[in-house]
């Protein structure tokens, strides 16, 4: 057992030798490319969970986004319905009131129908009953309609309440016209003499009197004096017959409105 | 038959040997140095790494982690010194099965060199964590009365690390020789397998108490830095 101290020196500094270049081609080479890559992968793996973090949120953000538009959606379509809805309830209230005009309308022409109708019957019926009544009066009792009527028509004028009669007055003495007779039948010269002188003994002793025939007046006499009008007719008689006819057409359903009754 | 590498002169110059030690441990250098310098140049710090660069690696990376367990807060820091006691003890003594080498670990020499070289750096290691005071005062640990013990102790595992290595690996080439002679062929084939563990083992436990050495000095210094994590534990 010997020591060489020259040798132990030698051999001190080769380990300080071989110390430094393990340390400088060894050692720090592989500790820092070891410490590089698990930086790398760090870096990755920091990367990988950011990304992932960020892929996260963005998924949340499209649920979100989503659920947003399934909610909007919702709220689309039950603003559509309502929409829908309202639309429907305005067209039907529309249509219904369109087709309630469209009756109303139907009703009124249907009435004044009915209503011509009834008229021209009446006027027919009026016509053909005064016919009747005239050959009765003429072929059985020896008279004539004519002058019945102008007798009826002289007696009315003589029996004229006070206030009727002042009023037919003034209105002759103001009248610039002549008074005017109108008669359903054509009034013979005789009968035509009666009333003249009736009017000039009850209204005006010098008024001027004029005659015409009325269809429209069936059976009857109107005296126009100026504004003033007289009228005797048989048209209540005829109401009453227009308004039995009225009930068998419509059969009795439907009730009668804004007729106004004629005077007799 | 020659028991040490020393008396084996290869050139001699005004008094100056250039004997089988000095010219072996270069040759366990240069095998060390360029092998790394070999993988180390062409590193790769990607995702595909060379199977020599993953062997270097492994060392490199034991070495530390071993480092590590023995108590030392920064591996990094002992691992040059730590990690060329064992590679060169490791090499020199596996290089053993190459006819005609002789281990420089088998020389006293060089087993005392690197002794000295454990016994330098524990104090400079300590000194440089703690400064000369903590150092020094540290050989009055626990009491003053200690200090020739504690100076007697460091002395001692010096020689003992220095003698433990040498009488181990040449104990191993003279028991090969003396094989030799005896048993021709089988018992050295035996003795040479069984060398290369022992060498091996040899460098662990060379390398591992030094670093002991190096970490207790460190230890130290937590006891005093740190008495109330002591007192915890006891």
């Amino acid at each position: 057992m010997q020591i060489d101290w020259l040798t132990v020196v030698a051999q001190i500094v080769n380990f300080l030798v071989l110390v430094w270049l393990l340390q400088r081609f060894l050692y720090r080479p592989i500790i820092t490319a070891m410490a590089r890559r698990e930086e790398r992968i760090e870096t990755r793996l920091s990367e990988a969970k950011a990304a992932r973090a960020e892929v996260e949120a963005e998924a949340e953000r499209l649920r979100d986004q989503q659920q947003a538009l399934q909610s909007s959606r919702e709220e689309m379509l039950r603003e559509a319905r309502q929409e829908a809805a309202d639309l429907r309830a305005r067209l039907e209230g529309d249509i219904r009131e369109e087709m309630e005009a469209r009756r109303k309308t139907w009703r009124t022409h249907l009435q004044d129908e009915q209503d011509d109708f009834a008229n021209r019957l009446r006027q027919r019926v009026g016509h053909q009953v005064i016919d009747i009544v005239g050959r009765v009066l003429r072929d059985y009792a020896g008279s004539d309609l004519a002058s019945e009527v102008a007798g009826t028509f002289t007696d009315r004028i003589a029996e004229l309440d006070a206030k009727a009669r002042d009023k037919l007055v003034d209105a002759a003495s103001r009248a610039a016209a002549p008074a005017r007779v109108d008669s359903s039948v054509a009034l013979d010269p005789d009968a035509r003499t009666r009333i003249s002188r009736a009017i000039h003994d009850s209204i005006a002793p010098d008024i001027e009197v004029e005659y015409h025939e009325d269809n429209a007046l069936i059976l009857g006499v109107r005296l126009t004096v100026g504004e003033q009008t007289v009228e005797w007719s048989a048209a209540r008689f005829l109401h009453r017959l227009e308004t039995t006819l009225d009930e068998v057409i419509e059969g009795g359903s439907r009730p009668r409105s804004g007729r106004a009754p004629a005077t007799g | 038959m020659e028991i040490s590498p020393d008396a084996w002169v290869f050139y001699e110059w005004r008094g100056l040997s250039l004997n089988a030690t000095i010219v072996f441990t270069w040759v366990v250098m240069a095998l060390l140095v360029l092998g790394s310098w070999a993988v180390t140049a062409r590193l790769s710090e990607g995702e595909t790494v060379s199977r020599w660069q993953v062997a270097l690696e492994v060392i490199v990376t034991t070495i530390r982690d071993q480092i590590a367990e023995v108590g030392a807060d920064q591996p990094g820091r002992y691992l040059p010194f730590i990690g060329t006691l064992f590679l060169f003890i490791a090499t020199a003594n596996v290089l053993a099965v190459v006819p005609g080498y002789q281990p420089p670990t088998g020389s006293l020499s060089t087993t005392v060199a690197l002794a000295v070289c454990v016994l330098v750096a524990v104090p400079l290691f300590s000194i440089g964590e703690r400064g000369l005071g903590g150092y020094l005062r540290s050989y009055l640990q626990p009491t003053p009365l200690m200090l020739p013990f504690n100076i007697i102790g460091e002395a001692s595992r010096t020689i003992a690390l220095a003698v433990r290595l040498y009488g181990n690996v040449m104990s191993g080439t003279v028991i090969v020789g003396i094989l030799i002679s005896v048993a021709p062929f089988f018992f050295p084939v035996v003795m040479q397998v069984l060398g290369l563990l022992t060498g091996l083992i040899q460098a662990y436990i060379f390398a591992i108490l030094a670093m002991v050495y190096i970490g207790s000095a460190s230890r130290t210094r937590h006891k005093t830095e740190n008495p109330s994590a002591t007192n915890t534990g006891d």
